[in-house]
């Protein structure tokens, strides 16, 4: 083999070596993978090849990787002769097999939370009142911002507001007292009405707000939901009767475009 | 000072107490700690590295201690939960606490994540992550790699915990199955 090829490979063997260092000091292998006498053979057996100043800092970085792998070695050894040493693929199982309840009570036994409290001193209340006067003026940070010209604040009355939809017109309540209305009504003549013809609204929002409003409606006993073959009928009652007894049954109604159109 | 919050860590420093109190702040400690007794309390030492990992370089040893008053005893379930504590990150603290210990005080934040997604959902377990890194329960180093925090160091009892793992029993298989996604919330 030529020297230049010797060298080659003997880079190559440091920097392999190299590489299973920076491995276990990130801890994906156990530090006792490396046999540190074979890893150190390996460095003497490339000493006298070393030419360039890169080899030679190939070489340091090579002992400082084993120094390094060295140091976990002896961590490992002091951790697993402390009391903290269990194995990770015990502690994993456990922590599969174990409940949320029994973990948070391991926890709680061996916690001991700080006592810590949060207060205004003099020092922070200064650096305050300094960052205070320091500052532009709301003007001038606007400038920066580039926004435009300056619009000065308006007024807006409850009807915009609400219009907005930043408040609301009605309380929910009355929204619903209105919708059972409205139900009682649409069902004069059956006593029912259709689900899908009562829900629909002028356009997809409203319809979605007024199937919200029904299934309050027949949460608290206004109305009745009533399923026959493939179609859903609400029957309004005269007077609120809510569930007390048993258990609720939770009954999802899917609301898509496509209901809809077929339902017109 | 030591109650008292500057900055982000609360307590105080062993040169910050040597310099408000003087050379014999350690028996004036002893003192505070024998007076908070009665409330429960205790003035807890922590070093600068509780678990030591080889660490090559000049600074070695030179950090200093700090002070910290904490409880004495422990908090119920109940307690807890007042403190603004769920059974479910309460939960995901222990698992990840316990799972950084097992593996010498340095895991990788993605396994760290998944052994919290079983516990308490998926999306859940990256938020988890953030608040113990931010609180200090943890500390993610230079290399990416997430160690115990400061606050785990003054907090845990971490012989009594990783012991209680050791000797726990399963539950019945019912309890004990891995959530799934965001349906971990035992209380909103």
């Amino acid at each position: 083999m030529t020297e230049k090829a010797r060298r080659s490979s003997g880079r190559r063997e440091l920097e392999e070596l190299i590489q299973t260092c920076i491995s276990i000091e990130n801890r994906r292998f156990n530090p006792f993978l490396l046999d540190i006498t074979e890893a150190l053979r390996i460095i003497r057996r490339h000493s006298n090849q070393l030419r360039t100043l890169d080899d030679h800092l190939l070489d340091m970085r090579a002992i400082t990787s084993v120094a390094r792998v060295v140091g976990l070695q002896s961590a490992n050894l002091r951790f697993q002769s402390s009391a903290l040493f269990v194995d990770p693929s015990m502690v994993q199982q456990k922590l599969g097999s174990l409940s949320r309840e029994q973990l948070a009570e391991f926890l709680l036994l061996s916690w001991h939370p700080i006592v810590e409290l949060e207060q205004l001193t003099l020092s922070s209340t200064k650096e305050a009142k300094e960052f205070w006067e320091g500052m532009l003026s709301f003007f001038e940070r606007r400038k920066r911002l580039h926004l435009g010209p300056f619009v000065s604040p308006d007024s807006a009355d409850f009807g915009e507001l609400a219009r907005m939809r930043v408040v609301e017109e009605k309380a929910y309540t009355r929204k619903m007292q209105d919708l059972w209305k409205e139900l009682k009504e649409s069902a004069e003549k059956d006593g029912r009405v259709d689900y899908w013809n009562f829900v629909r609204g002028s356009d997809f929002a409203e319809t979605i707000a007024r199937a919200q409003l029904v299934s309050f409606l027949v949460t608290y006993g206004y109305a009745n939901l009533q399923r026959k073959g493939n179609s859903l009928l609400l029957v309004p009652k005269a007077r609120p009767d809510p569930h007390t007894e048993g258990s609720p049954l939770s009954f999802p109604i899917p609301i898509t475009k496509e209901v809809l159109i077929r339902a017109k | 000072m030591l109650f008292f919050k500057r900055g982000r860590v609360p307590g105080a420093r062993s040169w910050e107490l040597k310099t408000g109190l003087g050379k014999g702040y350690t028996k004036v400690l002893e003192q505070l700690d024998e007076s908070l007794k009665d409330l429960d309390l205790e003035v807890k030492k922590v070093e600068p590295q509780t678990l030591s990992d080889y660490k090559p370089g000049p600074d070695d040893g030179e950090e200093e201690s700090r002070y910290f008053v904490r409880l004495k005893g422990t908090l119920a379930p109940k307690e807890a939960r007042l403190c603004g504590w769920r059974i479910d990150n309460l939960a995901a603290l222990a698992a990840a606490l316990a799972l950084v210990v097992s593996k010498q005080g340095r895991s990788e934040r993605k396994e760290l994540e998944t052994v919290i997604g079983n516990k308490a959902g998926r999306w859940r377990a990256l938020t988890l992550m953030d608040t113990f890194l931010r609180s200090g329960y943890l500390e993610e180093d230079e290399e990416g790699l997430v160690k115990l925090g400061w606050r785990t160091r003054a907090e845990l009892d971490l012989p009594s915990l990783m012991m209680l793992l050791a000797e726990s029993k399963a539950p019945s298989a019912e309890s004990s199955e891995p959530v799934e996604e965001d349906q971990a919330s035992i209380e909103g």
